[in-house]
This record gives C-alpha cells, sequence and structure tokens, in this order.
C-alpha cells in the first residue's frame, strides 16, 4: 500500500516511517500548494490567513452539505464533461478535483504538473477520461476510496487505471513503552477519520478499519506514530517517549493536559531556551521568550531584582508578581534565589483565568509553573556543562573630560557673577582628559557556570541528581554573586499501585552587592561615578582617597562621596540556603483514580551583613547584620480521576490545600569601631550599639479546589474549575473568596468539513472565562496594630508605642473577571503555528490607597474600591521554515497590552513616583482614571527665556507656574513587546540568535536630573552638556539651560525618554562534535559554542541601558525609574555541553 | 463501535469502587477544612484595642507623642527654613529663600513639617481620649499623662498656627473625621490656651525627665502664646512665674566654648533648659539639624555636614555687632566657594555623631532666656519700659559678654537710654543675638511687625505678602472636603 499517501496531510505525518513513499515532508505537497517555495508560501498564507480562513469555513461547509451523505462510487461510474486544449495537468487536477469527490494525490518532484493534457470528453466516465490522460503523459493512477494517486508508470505497461476497494479487517494488538510496560488508555484512531479506541489495562486494542487504513497511535507524552494497516490483523507497537516536543504536554494547576487540549491560554518556554545563554536567574531568562510575559530587570547588577508582569497589571496595592510554582510547590516569592537554569525542564505561564482560577487568590497575576528535570528509565545519563563569559558594561557614558569641565564650570562662574574656578595653570596642570571615574570603577568580568546532572533509573525507580554552580562578578569591582545548588528528584512506585515521589533543592548563596544606588549629587555610588569630577585624582599623595567636595575647590559639592569609598570601604554581603522540598504519595485504588497526597517545605535563612569601614568618608564604622528566616509549610491533597469511555472524556480533580507562612527577622547594629578587623563578626565592640529589632509575621491559607476537563470526540473540550479561598491577612467575614471560572475549546480542524482543507492542519479555537484573585494586602493589614519604637528623655531611651500612618480597615478580596479568546491555528503540517489570544481583565473590588487629609494624622488607608482593566493581543508562531541537511525554526511573539484605571475612590488622584534628588522634589506619576497605571505626570517645556533658563509652559494660562500647570508626560508601559529567536542547524553546526525588543514605553531618567541640570555644584556631566547648553550664540538649539547656578528645575517632560529598544539577547555559534567519528562509544554528545548576550541594542536612550526600573518591585507605581542603577552588562560566552 | 460500547462498561463498573475512595478523601477534607480558627490572626505585637490600661502602656502612648519630633529631617527642614527667613543666615541651594513665597521644592518641605505637628497630635488625641478610659490606671496617673499630651498638643498647634493661620483642629473627639473645616487664628488660639491651662494645673512641678513638660513649660509656653496674641499682661505674669520660682538660671559663660555647655552634644540637662526636644548620639535618635549647619571641611560633625545654612561678614547684622560679645565668636570663616566672605555658625556642633542622624544634641524649644526676653518685651509694652523690663534683658546680655548674669556689668542697657519704643528695637536686636540657629527669629519678626524692614535692611530684599504664611498643603487640600482648595488657601498659593 506504498501508494496511500493523504491528501490531506497530518501533524505527524513525518513520523511516518513504515509507508513505502519518501517521508521527506518537503518532497510532498498537497495539491492546492504548486510551488515549492514554501517561504513564499508562508508569507502569503499569514497574510491572507483569516480570510482564507473564512472563505474556506463556507464553502466547506457548502461542499459538506452536497456531498456528506453521497456513497463513495468507483471511477467507472462517475461521469464527468470537461474540454481542455493543451492545458496543464494541473489544471486537470483542479477541474475533476472541482467536479467530482475525488482528490489527487502524488509525490510532486516525481510529476510534472506542467505537461499539456487534452481532454475533449463529454459525458464520459472518469474511468475512461483518466486512462486517455495516462496514454498522454506516461502515469498510471490508481483509485483508492475517494483519492486517485498518480505515479509515474515504471517497468513494463500494465493497466494505466485501476480501481482497488477496500475490505473491512480487524486489527488487534498491544501498545507498550519503550520499557516493554503496556501503556493503558492509549489512543488509536484510524488516520483522516474520527473512529478509534483506547488500549485496556493491558495495553491490548482490537479495532476494526478499512483495508489501507493507517492507524495513529497516541499516548500523553510519547511520540505518536502512524502505522499502515496493510493486510495485517496483529500490530503491536513501542511508544517511545517524547523527548523531541516536550510542549506536548502541558503542565497546568494540580495536574498536566495534553497541548492540543488546552482550553486555557498557556505559554510554555521550554528548558533549553531558559539554559540557552548565562543569565543570573530563571526569570531573567524568560524574558521575551512567552508572550504576555513582560519581565522588568530592575538593574544589571548580578543577583539584581527582576520583576515580572503577565498581562500587564492589575493591582495598585498588592503584589503584581506572578505565583511561581516550582514542581508542585507554590513559593511565597520568586525562585530567582532558587533555582539553576539548567535544572528546568519546562516552564509553563498560565495567563487567562480559565487557566489560573485553579490557584484562586493567587492567580489574578498569572502563574508561572516550573517544572525541574525528573530522571527517566534507561541507562544512567551524565550531562555536564560549563560556559565561561567575559562581561563587560553595555555603553560607557560619554562624560566631559577634565579640560571640558574645568572650561564649562569657569563659565558658569562668570554666569554667576563670581571669579573663574580655574586658572588658565590649573586646567593645563589637569591634563586633557583627567581621570575617568567609570574606568575606575568597571571592569571586565567574569561568570562562569558548571552543571553536572545525572538521571536514569528503571522501571520502578527514576532519579535526576544535579549539582550547579553559578559564580558572576559584576561589573562594578567587588560585587559578585554565587549560587551553589544541589537538586534530587526521585520517582518509585511501592507497587503497581502506590507510588512516591521527591523534588528538593537546596540552594546556597553567596553574593557581594554593590547596589547603592539613588542617591543625588554624588551621595551614593552609582551617582558618584556620575558625578565625581574629571579634574581630581582617586586618592591623594599618601594614599587615602580624595576627599572631593574639600578646598582647593569648594564650589564642589561637600556632600559628594569618592565612590571608591563604597568599592573598598564598604561592604553588603547576602549569604542564605534556600531549601525546597516537595513528597508526594499517590495511591490509585482503582485504575483512572488517583488520590495524591503531597507535602512540602519552603526554607529560607538569610543573612545580610553591611559594614562601612572607619576609613570611608567620615565614617567611624557602621555593622548592621539582619538575619530572615521565612518558613512556608505546605498540604496538599488531591483526587483526580481520568477517564475516556466511548467519545467521551473527563479529567477531574478536587482537591484540598493547606499552607502556612510564618517570618521572623532579627536585626542588630553598631557604630564606632576601633579598627575594621571585626567587620559584623563582633557588634558588641561597637562604641554604640543599636536598638535591636526583631519581628514576626505569620499567615494561613486555606483552599478547596476542583477542575473538570471534558472532551466530547476529541473536538469539543470544556473546562470548569474553582478554588475556594480561606486568608487569614482578611477581616472577619470577609476571609473566604470564590474564584470560578469555565472555558471552551472546539477543535474545528476535526471536524469533518475541515477535511477538504489543506494547507491548514489544525485548528482551535478557545474561549475562557473567570475569576482569580490577588493577595493584595500584607498579614496583619486589617488590625489596629500599635508599632513600638524608641524615643529620647534625659540621654536615655523610652519606648513608645503609636499606630502607623495608615489607618486599617475592614478588607476583602480583590478580584479579576477576565476573558480570553484564542486561535490556534496550525499551517502546513504544523510547520507554521500560530496561537492568537485577546483578553480582557477588569480588577474589582481594587484594593485602593485612599489619600486621608493628612492632618489626621493618618496619611492613607485602603479600601475596596477602585478598578483597572487591561486588555490586549497577544501572538505566537512557531515556524520550522526548513528542514533537512540545512533546517530552520524561527519563534516570535508579539503582545500589546493596554492598561487603563477605570475607577478610584471619589476619582482620587494617587500621586506617586517621588522623586527626591535636592535639585527636584516632586511627585512624578499620578494614579488618575482614564490613565494609565504609572502615567508620568510633569511640567512641559517650552524652550527657553531670553537669559537661557528653561521656560515651563503656563498650562492653565494663570500667569504662574503651579502644580496645576503639570500634565501628562509620559507612559512607562511599553505600546507591544516582542521576542524573535531564530534557529539554524547546518550539519554539525548550529546557529541561533534571540531578538527581544519593547516599543511605545518611557523611561523617567532621574539619573540625568543632577547630571544635566544641577549646575554649580562641580557635578560631572555628560560632554553633551559641555556641547550642547545655551549661550547667547546657541540659544536656539541648545538641549540645556545657560550653565548657571539659580536656576529652577521642575520635574519636567525633559526627563522623560523614549525607552524602547531591541536588543540582540543572545547570538549563538555551536558546534556539534561527531562523535561517533570520534569512536568513543562512552560519549553521547559534545556540543562547543561561543555566544555573546546583549551585544547590539538599537535604542534612542541617552542613559546606561534601557533595560532598568530601578524602582521595580511588586509593587506597580513607580514603573520605568531610572535611578542611579547598577549598570546592565553585555557578554561574550564560550561553553561545551556534553552528555556521557 | 463493539469496542467503546465494552469500555464504558468497564469504566461504570470501576467507577463505583473509586467511589467509596472519592467520598473518603472527601471527608477528610471536610473535616481538615472545618479548623478555620487557624484563619484567626494573632500577631506577637500591641493592639490599640486592648492598650492604654495602665500608667505604664499610657505612658508609653505618651512617649510617641515626641516621636515624630524625634530625629526629624522635617523638623530639621522646620528649623533651616525659618532661619533662611532670617535677617542673619542664608539658605543654600534648594533652601535658598527670596522671600517671595515658597519654592516648589520649600513648599514639599512645608508639607512633611505639616505631617509632623498632625501625627504628633492624633498620638497626643489618643492619649485624650483613651486614658480616663484606662481599666487600671489612677486619676492621678490620667491627670498628669493628658496633661502632659495636651501641652504637646497645644505647642504643635502653635507651630502649626504661626506658619499657616487658623488650621483644622483635630481633638479626641473628631479625629477621624475625614472632612474637616478649617477654623480661624482665634479658634486655634483658645484650644492652644485652654490645652495650656489644663497641662499647666495637672503637670508637675518639676519633670520627671529632661523632654517632658513640667507646669513651668506650660508657663512659658502660655507666656509665649499670650506674647503672640496681645495678651501682654498674661504673658508677663506667666513668665514672672517661671523667673520667680528660682528654678531656672542662665547657664554662665567665659569663653565661647562655654556654649557647649548649653548646646553641646554631652549636655544631659541644664539649670536653663525649660522645654527641649531631646536627642543622642545614636543613629536615628540624635537631631539632623545638626548636619544643617556644619560643613565637612571642619570635622564639626562626625558625618560631615551638608551647610545648608550660611552668612556673609559683610552684613550688617555681623558687622555692627561689638566684637565682645561671645555670641559672636560662635561665627568662623569658611571659602564655600562663593564670592564674599561666607560665614558658619558653630553653636550646634558634634564631631563624634555616628551619622547624620546621631548627633547629640538637643532643640531648645524653650530655655530660661526666652523667658527673660518674653519677660521684658511683655513688660515693656504693657505700661512702657521698666526696670524690670531692662534688668531681665540685661541678664541676657551680660550672660553673651560672659559676665555673671545677676549682677550690673559695663555692658549693661542703661534705663535712661531708652524709651518703650527704643527699648522693644533694642529687645529685637538682642533676640537676634541670643537665638541664632534656633529657628525663633522669623516668628519674631513676623509677631513683632519688623520683618519687612529688618530684612529689607539686612538682606536688601522686600518680603511679599505670601510670603509671611505657609500653603496648606496639597495632600489637605485634595483630600479634606470640608476645605475649599481656593478660597481656604493661604494667599498667593
Amino acid at each position: 500500500m506504498a501508494e496511500q499517501a493523504p491528501a490531506r496531510m497530518n501533524a505527524s505525518f513525518n513520523l511516518e516511517s513504515e509507508g513505502g513513499i519518501s517521508p521527506s515532508i518537503s518532497t510532498l505537497k498537497p495539491l492546492k500548494l504548486m510551488k515549492n517555495n514554501l517561504r513564499r508560501q508562508l508569507i502569503m498564507l499569514s497574510k491572507r490567513l483569516i480570510y482564507a480562513f473564512l472563505i474556506q469555513l463556507f464553502f466547506c461547509s457548502v461542499i459538506l452539505a452536497n456531498t456528506g451523505n453521497a456513497q463513495l462510487k468507483n471511477i467507472q461510474e462517475v461521469k464527468i464533461s470537461m474540454n481542455l486544449q493543451e492545458k496543464s495537468l494541473a489544471q486537470f487536477f483542479k477541474q475533476v478535483e472541482s467536479k467530482t469527490d475525488f482528490k489527487f494525490t502524488y509525490t510532486d518532484n516525481l510529476i510534472d504538473l506542467k505537461q499539456a493534457v487534452t481532454v475533449g470528453e463529454n459525458d464520459k466516465s472518469l474511468y475512461d477520461v483518466l486512462v486517455a490522460v495516462s496514454m498522454q503523459t506516461n502515469l498510471r493512477f490508481v483509485q483508492v476510496n475517494e483519492n486517485i494517486h498518480v505515479k509515474l508508470v515504471t517497468g513494463n505497461k500494465g493497466n494505466s487505471v485501476e480501481v482497488m476497494e477496500l475490505q473491512e479487517v480487524t486489527v488487534s494488538g498491544k501498545v507498550i513503552d519503550e520499557g516493554g510496560e503496556p501503556l493503558p488508555g492509549a489512543t488509536i484512531t484510524v488516520s483522516g477519520t474520527t473512529t478509534g479506541t483506547v488500549t485496556d489495562i493491558e495495553g491490548n486494542y482490537s479495532i476494526t478499519v478499512q483495508e489501507g487504513s493507517v492507524l495513529v497511535f497516541s499516548f500523553i507524552g510519547y511520540e505518536p506514530i502512524r502505522v499502515p494497516v496493510d493486510n495485517r490483523s496483529q500490530i503491536d507497537v513501542t511508544l517511545m517517549e517524547d523527548v523531541s516536543s516536550l510542549d506536548e504536554v502541558v503542565v497546568i494547576g494540580y495536574g498536566t493536559v495534553q497541548k492540543s487540549d488546552l482550553t486555557g491560554s498557556v505559554a510554555v518556554v521550554k528548558g533549553e531556551d531558559i539554559n540557552s545563554f548565562p543569565s543570573n536567574n530563571v526569570i531573567q531568562a524568560l524574558s521575551g521568550r512567552a508572550t504576555g510575559v513582560q519581565v522588568l530587570q530592575n538593574n544589571g547588577s548580578p543577583g539584581g531584582n527582576v520583576s515580572v508582569r503577565i498581562r500587564g497589571t492589575n493591582s495598585v496595592q498588592g503584589s503584581n508578581e506572578p505565583l511561581y510554582v516550582v514542581d508542585g510547590f507554590p513559593l511565597s516569592g520568586n525562585p530567582t534565589q532558587l533555582l539553576n537554569n539548567g535544572d528546568i525542564e519546562s516552564m509553563q505561564i498560565l495567563k487567562d483565568a480559565s487557566a489560573t482560577a485553579i490557584y484562586g487568590s493567587r492567580g489574578a497575576n498569572g502563574v508561572v509553573i516550573i517544572t525541574t528535570k525528573r530522571g527517566k528509565s534507561g541507562a544512567t545519563k551524565v550531562d555536564v556543562e560549563t560556559s565561561y563569559s567575559i562581561q563587560t558594561i553595555t555603553k560607557k557614558l560619554d562624560l566631559m573630560n577634565a579640560y571640558e569641565y574645568a572650561t564649562l564650570y569657569n563659565e558658569g562662574a562668570v554666569n554667576d557673577g563670581v571669579s573663574p574656578r580655574f586658572t588658565d595653570a590649573q586646567i593645563q596642570s589637569f591634563g586633557k582628559e583627567g581621570t575617568d571615574w567609570q574606568d575606575l570603577i568597571f571592569r571586565k568580568a567574569p561568570m562562569s557556570n558548571t552543571s553536572v546532572n545525572i538521571s536514569g533509573g528503571n522501571e520502578k525507580t527514576q532519579f535526576s541528581l544535579s549539582g550547579s554552580v553559578f559564580k558572576q562578578d559584576g561589573i562594578i569591582i567587588g560585587s559578585d554573586y554565587n549560587r551553589y545548588s544541589m537538586r534530587t528528584n526521585l520517582n518509585h512506585d511501592i507497587s503497581s499501585k502506590l507510588s512516591v515521589s521527591l523534588s528538593s533543592t537546596l540552594t546556597n548563596i553567596q553574593s557581594n552587592r554593590m547596589n547603592s544606588g539613588g542617591g543625588s549629587r554624588g551621595t551614593e555610588l552609582i551617582s558618584g561615578i556620575l558625578s565625581s569630577p574629571p579634574i581630581l585624582k582617586p586618592y591623594t599623595d599618601d594614599g587615602t582617597y580624595t576627599v572631593l567636595g574639600v578646598s582647593p575647590y569648594p564650589f564642589i559639592a561637600t556632600v559628594m562621596v569618592n565612590p571608591l569609598n563604597y568599592i573598598y570601604e564598604q561592604t553588603n554581603v547576602l549569604k542564605s540556603n534556600t531549601i525546597l522540598t516537595n513528597v508526594a504519595v499517590s495511591y490509585k485504588p482503582v485504575k483512572d483514580l488517583t488520590i495524591k497526597i503531597a507535602g512540602g517545605i519552603e526554607n529560607l535563612d538569610e543573612r545580610i551583613d553591611r559594614f562601612t569601614t572607619t576609613k570611608f568618608l567620615n565614617s567611624r564604622g557602621i555593622a548592621n547584620v539582619r538575619t530572615t528566616q521565612f518558613k512556608s509549610l505546605l498540604s496538599e491533597n488531591t483526587v483526580s480521576y481520568n477517564k475516556s469511555f466511548g467519545k467521551h472524556r473527563i479529567d477531574a480533580l478536587a482537591g484540598l490545600t493547606y499552607q502556612n507562612f510564618i517570618q521572623t527577622s532579627l536585626e542588630g547594629s553598631g557604630s564606632g569601631f576601633i579598627n575594621d578587623i571585626s567587620q559584623t563578626y563582633e557588634l558588641q565592640a561597637a562604641n554604640t550599639l543599636g536598638i535591636p529589632l526583631s519581628s514576626y509575621v505569620q499567615s494561613t491559607l486555606i483552599s478547596y479546589l476542583g477542575r473538570l476537563n471534558y472532551s466530547y470526540n476529541d473536538k469539543y473540550l470544556a473546562t470548569v474549575s474553582s478554588r475556594y479561598d480561606g486568608a487569614s491577612k482578611y477581616s472577619e467575614g470577609n476571609k473566604w473568596g470564590y474564584f470560578p471560572s469555565a472555558a471552551l475549546a472546539w477543535k474545528v480542524s476535526e471536524e469533518d468539513f475541515f477535511k477538504n482543507i489543506s494547507g491548514i492542519s489544525d485548528l482551535k479555537l478557545r474561549a475562557g472565562w473567570g475569576f482569580t484573585g490577588s493577595q493584595a494586602i500584607d498579614a496583619y493589614a486589617t488590625l489596629n496594630q500599635l508599632n513600638s519604637s524608641k524615643t529620647v528623655f534625659n540621654d536615655a531611651l523610652y519606648t513608645a508605642y503609636a499606630p502607623g500612618t495608615r489607618l486599617p480597615g475592614d478588607l476583602k478580596w480583590e478580584t479579576t473577571e477576565s476573558m480570553d479568546i484564542g486561535v490556534d491555528i496550525g499551517l502546513l503540517e504544523n510547520r507554521l503555528t500560530l496561537t492568537v489570544d485577546y483578553y480582557n481583565k477588569i480588577t474589582r473590588d481594587l484594593l485602593n490607597l485612599v489619600q486621608l487629609p493628612s492632618s489626621m494624622g493618618f496619611l492613607t488607608t485602603i479600601q475596596n474600591v477602585g478598578k483597572i482593566q487591561n486588555r490586549g493581543f497577544e501572538i505566537g508562531v512557531d515556524a520550522y521554515i526548513l528542514n533537512g541537511d540545512f533546517t530552520w525554526d524561527v519563534n516570535a511573539n508579539i503582545s500589546f497590552n493596554k492598561n487603563e484605571v477605570l475607577k478610584l475612590y471619589n476619582g482620587q488622584d494617587i500621586l506617586g513616583g517621588r522623586v527626591g534628588v535636592t535639585a527636584v522634589n516632586d511627585n512624578v506619576n499620578i494614579l488618575r482614571e482614564g490613565r494609565p497605571i504609572g502615567q508620568f505626570y510633569g511640567y512641559v517645556e517650552d524652550g527657553y527665556t531670553v537669559e537661557g533658563k528653561i521656560k515651563y509652559r503656563d498650562l492653565n494660562k494663570d500667569g504662574a507656574i503651579t502644580n496645576a500647570d503639570k500634565t501628562y508626560i509620559g507612559d512607562p508601559n511599553p505600546d507591544f513587546i516582542y521576542g524573535l529567536n531564530s534557529s539554524m542547524t547546518y550539519k554539525n553546526f548550529s546557529f541561533t540568535f534571540f531578538i527581544q525588543g519593547v516599543q511605545g514605553n518611557d523611561i523617567y531618567n532621574v539619573s540625568s536630573i543632577n547630571s544635566t541640570l544641577d549646575y554649580g555644584l562641580g557635578l560631572n556631566m555628560p560632554r553633551d552638556v559641555y556641547l550642547n547648553h545655551w549661550t547667547p550664540t546657541n540659544a536656539t538649539n541648545a538641549k540645556y539651560p545657560k550653565f548657571a547656578e539659580k536656576s529652577v528645575t521642575l520635574a519636567s517632560d525633559r526627563f522623560v525618554e523614549n525607552g524602547s529598544f531591541m536588543r540582540l539577547k543572545n547570538i549563538q555559534l555551536a558546534y556539534n562534535v561527531d562523535v561517533k567519528k570520534l569512536g568513543v562509544s562512552l560519549i553521547r554528545n559534545i556540543q562547543l559554542y561561543v555566544s555573546g548576550q546583549n551585544l547590539l541594542t538599537v535604542t534612542k536612550y541617552s542613559w546606561w541601558d534601557p533595560e532598568v526600573n530601578s524602582r521595580g518591585g511588586s509593587n506597580s507605581m513607580d514603573q520605568g525609574f531610572d535611578v542611579t542603577s547598577y549598570p546592565n552588562y553585555k557578554s561574550v560566552t564560550l561553553g561545551i555541553r556534553a552528555g556521557f | 463501535m463493539k469496542n467503546n460500547n465494552n469500555k464504558s462498561y468497564y469504566f461504570a463498573n470501576h467507577f463505583v469502587k473509586s467511589w467509596n475512595a472519592i467520598i473518603t478523601v472527601f471527608v477528610l477534607m471536610i473535616i481538615l477544612g472545618s479548623c478555620e480558627n487557624v484563619l484567626i490572626e494573632e500577631p506577637k505585637s500591641l493592639s490599640a484595642e486592648t492598650f492604654y490600661n495602665t500608667a505604664e502602656e499610657v505612658e508609653g502612648g505618651v512617649n510617641a507623642i515626641y516621636l515624630p519630633y524625634q530625629s526629624s529631617f522635617s523638623l530639621a527642614d522646620y528649623i533651616s527654613i525659618k532661619e533662611s527667613f532670617s535677617d542673619y543666615l542664608v539658605g543654600r541651594n534648594t533652601f535658598f529663600n527670596n522671600f517671595q513665597g515658597l519654592s516648589t521644592t520649600n513648599m514639599n518641605r512645608t508639607t512633611g513639617m505639616w505631617n509632623l505637628f498632625y501625627l504628633s497630635i492624633r498620638n497626643a488625641n489618643l492619649v485624650i481620649k483613651y486614658a480616663p478610659q484606662g481599666k487600671n490606671i489612677s486619676q492621678a496617673d490620667i491627670d498628669k499623662y493628658v496633661g502632659e499630651a495636651k501641652f504637646m498638643r497645644a505647642f504643635s498647634y502653635f507651630q502649626l498656627v504661626k506658619n499657616w493661620d487658623g488650621v483644622p483642629l483635630r481633638v479626641e473627639t473628631n479625629m477621624l473625621d475625614v472632612d474637616l473645616k478649617r477654623s480661624t487664628a482665634q479658634e486655634t488660639y483658645d484650644l492652644i490656651i485652654a490645652d495650656l491651662l489644663y497641662a499647666e494645673a495637672k503637670l508637675p512641678e518639676t519633670a520627671a525627665l529632661s523632654g517632658r513638660p513640667s507646669k513651668y513649660a506650660a508657663k512659658t509656653l502660655l507666656a509665649d502664646v499670650y506674647l503672640q496674641t496681645g495678651n501682654y499682661a498674661g504673658s508677663r505674669d506667666k513668665a514672672g512665674d517661671v523667673i520667680s520660682s528660682n528654678k531656672y538660671a542662665l547657664v554662665p559663660v567665659k569663653t565661647v566654648d562655654d556654649f557647649q555647655k548649653i548646646f553641646g552634644p554631652d549636655v544631659v540637662t541644664t539649670l536653663e533648659e525649660i522645654f527641649y526636644t531631646k536627642g543622642t548620639r545614636q543613629s536615628g535618635l540624635g537631631t539632623p539639624f545638626v548636619m544643617h549647619v556644619n560643613h565637612s571641611n571642619t570635622r564639626f560633625h562626625g558625618a560631615g555636614g551638608w551647610f545648608i545654612l550660611y552668612s556673609w561678614s559683610t552684613i550688617p547684622y555681623y558687622t555692627g555687632w561689638d566684637d565682645d560679645d561671645k555670641r559672636k565668636e560662635l561665627w568662623y570663616d569658611i571659602n564655600m566657594g562663593l564670592v564674599g566672605k561666607t560665614m558658619m555658625n558653630k553653636k550646634f556642633i558634634d564631631p563624634l555623631a555616628p551619622s547624620n542622624s546621631g548627633a547629640g544634641n538637643d532643640i531648645p524649644w524653650y530655655r530660661y532666656a526666652d523667658v527673660l526676653m518674653m519677660y521684658a518685651e511683655a513688660e515693656a509694652r504693657i505700661g512702657g519700659l521698666t526696670a524690670e523690663a531692662m534688668e531681665t534683658l540685661n541678664q541676657v546680655h551680660r550672660r553673651g559678654y560672659g559676665y555673671d548674669t545677676k549682677t550690673s556689668s559695663p555692658v549693661d542697657f542703661k534705663l535712661a537710654d531708652y524709651n518703650a519704643s527704643s527699648f522693644l528695637d533694642l529687645v529685637v536686636k538682642e533676640y537676634g543675638y541670643e537665638f541664632q540657629l534656633e529657628g525663633k527669629r522669623w516668628s519674631q519678626l513676623k509677631r513683632t511687625g519688623k520683618a519687612a524692614e529688618i530684612i529689607l535692611a539686612m538682606k536688601g530684599t522686600a518680603i511679599a505678602q505670601k510670603h509671611y504664611l505657609w500653603p496648606i498643603p496639597i495632600s489637605e487640600m485634595n483630600f479634606n472636603k470640608a476645605i475649599d482648595p481656593v478660597k481656604d488657601q493661604n494667599p498667593g498659593y
């Protein structure tokens, strides 16, 4: 039955290995696509996708209506009239297909479709027509049911047209896995039909099919296999575990689902992408990989914080970070201090309510489910990888050199009416360049990552053990981040009914931090790098640090601290141990039913030691030690029931979970030390002991959860889920929240009428709706707590008790209602798959900071008022453009989100984004109805006065520049974010690049306020200020005002910059060593690679790097600020990956 | 589909078996879930509802009234802004004062001060409201603590009314009303005086600890309030009570360094102290203002110095000052890179301060010199210049020169040389020398109506009318619906 090529190609077609025809996909084309130029077709198709889809859907239905019930006829019985004179064979096929129900199938590089044929027969049978064509073309036609297969005549000429009728045969057999174990519940379907069955508990099946059919065997987590029946009545099949496409099975909350059966919006990022280049944490590696996921890097420091926003910002008051679930354990925070990137098997991002409602009160910001690598039965595998990178700052700022500095400040002195700051002789003595403070502080820094994973097992026990060391030195001298991580995953079947599993990680972090951001006029490290005068040397002649703000240049701000103080005389060391352990016992009393009892512990012990030596400017030594102990205990009890019967399939889940969180802390400090030897390790040696601080916070969450997935005929899918959460954080009577969701999906491509459509191989429509919550408040927020602190009488301390400045009130849950409509489309045998989603989320009962008149003594209270909306589009594309010797895969994603505050308490604005850099002291963003969260708010500039001072626009025309003249000056929320990953292989080489970008967002460049406008205090500035400031001769095009001290600077649009960027996040060339040629049987594979990170960035942003979010964190109000933060790095990496 | 029918049967069969297991698990869940009491919050800290029952607890609440003043940068700003309004000091940079109203930055600073005073008022109101309801506290203790709270409430309202005029009056009965109208200055003073009379009656003769008010602190504050409101007899009497109590004296000075025995970081208390905000040499518990008046070059402050307040040696205030006055020697020359000879003042220094919030100095709100000066002025305003008025002024003057305060000295002002009017000018002048850097000068210049004249003479600047009052903060205007943002705002803002 070699001729049995299907007219409609299936996703799994290229897996057909037992068919006689060439399996290479590039050589086979459906009739409607006549050109070889697949790429062009891809473009064409994507352009007209929706059109074509709708039109085809319409016509298909018509065809279906006409022919659906028609009996299959023999070509001898079908009469046809046609008149073709010297037309191409292709046109002949087309006419026959349009006039009859038959389809031609052929291998297109064998058949010349352009050859001319002449057919002028009226009312002849199709058989006769084909005979006539056969004689003109040397082609042979074989009718197999509704298909007419076209072949070249080879060898002796026999009957050129033949009809084969197919008999029904009964086939039975057994489906087993690699280890020989039977696979119960495996699905067997007849290709191209909806007929099918499943295997029983012993893996046996029996099915009656037409002779010549092709059976498709599939099972979740295994590669489907297509087997032509031929004449056999017994077909035994071994299914191989699906390693090539892990995304076949998607991990969702409390279970898994086949990707094709998803009803919600879930993005999957593979472990290999997470681990494709060195980055200091898992979340950073997520950036640009999935639609709807925005990763905001706070700064470039090693171990620095990152924030994630999934489909926008929902909450004003609470966290907007997603819930992270690692191997089933919902973490209290994020996994940056826990996981080694190499341990990740996959990450699934649950985005819409139908996917996240199962996490109830923690689902509103999306859920990131992280699955770590587990062992598989079979030979023990050892995977080793190591990489070494060199990092440098992405860009140095072009600051003034000594000559320019001195010249500019002399000009300023003239403008201020004071005598020149520097004599010509002094300027001469500085040299042209002077001190480049950036060079003194930034360095080339190494980063290395080594991990070993050993995995294996037998059919009863599987294990995966890994150890890793990640060491990153920061590009600022003295900063580093070291992570040592050990991970164990075990699965063991005690009996066929009882199994246990363990996931356990121990991670140790040791990090020296140089994150002293913020400040103004050089009062902290980063602003010191920017502001330190190039005319001053870093050290005095006696080797001590130059004190910048003293004679002989008293105009230089004395607050400015020589930044070397921070580098060499101040330490901030983080040490932590994090343990995450999760044990589960699964019991299957009967087939299809699983009872799972799981318990877990997340435990964090952290100690931060901060020390300022006695050599630090104006310091007598300050030591501070803070320890934090965090513990979360989890108990999860679930019952799941999965069953297929007939065309129905049910996956049901019910559960009860309990989780509690306890955090305690202890802090001690002291100041005044006689030397720097004891550092933070002998606080009792301090002259003045600080007041010890300790704290305790406890909260509990109890939940009932349930979910029902139902699918009918594998075409119609429905999911209903809900969670009932009780949280201790809320007030009495408001502790419980209910979060339901529902979703429907329709696999349109499984419908009969769709079978005739080539090109579109897969089409699924999804719609979901639901409620999720956010635990937007801290524990005890509804209680009238008194804080204790110290006040002074005589010269001694006395305890005082007072409430805070937030007035507590009764609070209930913040709920987000969301709707998602999505379509998953597979084109050209799923070589191009497209996922498009539209969503609309409205967060209600928004926990809203209500400002109180400050005369109350309480500044704010929280109330459940307010509404925020996020809506947007997401498009994800996976394309397998080329395969064969040269393969080329492309994944691209783009996400649009629009955020709007719909309602606030009494329409009250909430001012935020306080900038206090001495020169400017103001609120620069506003929360206002009708505007997005984070809206930048300030004055608008209007050129310069005749004296060269900045002119601000008097918007309300009252003749004065007041608060009322502030307006919307920028938006930190991007219009869209995108990522593009391209991966090519040729023979042993592979070349990948990954581009990531953000478009349409603004950055509030607080760093530039002091650096470009705070004149007269001796701060160094960008060269641009020197070249482009206002002078009487350069009045019209000046970027900066007149260089004079007493100028008023307001928080204006000047500081709001376009933050869009497109970044070549990673580019890599890898070589896979031909291990077989080496003849070393021990080695499975070796890959060597060289790669570069952040090597190219296209941006208009003027400062160090557009990937900055200095005030980032779980709170959303202050997004898009650049406040003298640790800058970002670029790197070049050499690495090796080997398997044994 | 025969196969599938078989499957359905198989399913049904097993379904019944599994039902038992499902039920068991659900029963388990319900039992577990019924333990809802785990959702009750039990923090390991105190809650307001169960506090203020014993004398110790109420005292803890009273102590909180002082917290907003304690180690407060806003308080440092308060003093510095007012000193930059004086005739003898200049505020550097964003404290720069052009007498045309407040700059945006300084406007934001005054918001911080408003918040500070009202936070203290709230904490006082909590004590005034809850202490009488205490279950385990004596009436004597209630009186004492409520008296202390009322003193502090009056103190804060006095700062508010002097700088903002009439303000919303938050007392124990309306403290949680969000919308509260702006009272008149008269109403504000009425509350202040009522509170102080209560405090005067209930407070102890001698405060248990320096930093807490005594009966005489209440009298001193009353004297100041009466002086402010033109009740000169009241002021003279209350100041007279303090003087005649013989509990206080000026600390003698021989050299300029002796001023450190009054203002220095190591001083715990002195005979001169009547009511101070106390600081101790510990980070977060000292007096941040000291950072404002020092320069890192001098090492007078352990953490450097921000030299916010400085002066010029060319101004008439300084050039017209007798060189023998020890107080003049507090000024020293320092090159700040500006044209002319700049100077700073070393009244408040702490070379051993561990951080910018760790200077051990105090904020001397009222010391005995204040009482003497008030007495002198009030007495002279009642019935003309008297010997008592001249003597009290001379006591302050003598100490400034290093003489014994109680015996006449070569530098004494002579009664015969002055009439009532020129004596008042003399009081204003002496006040400027005595209280430099203490944040009192601007209020005095305003109260005596001399501000415009003296500022024009000393700094050559005409004061705009709006400069006399500070704006009601936006945070009050926007969220207190009983205040009209246009009508109720102070003029010019």
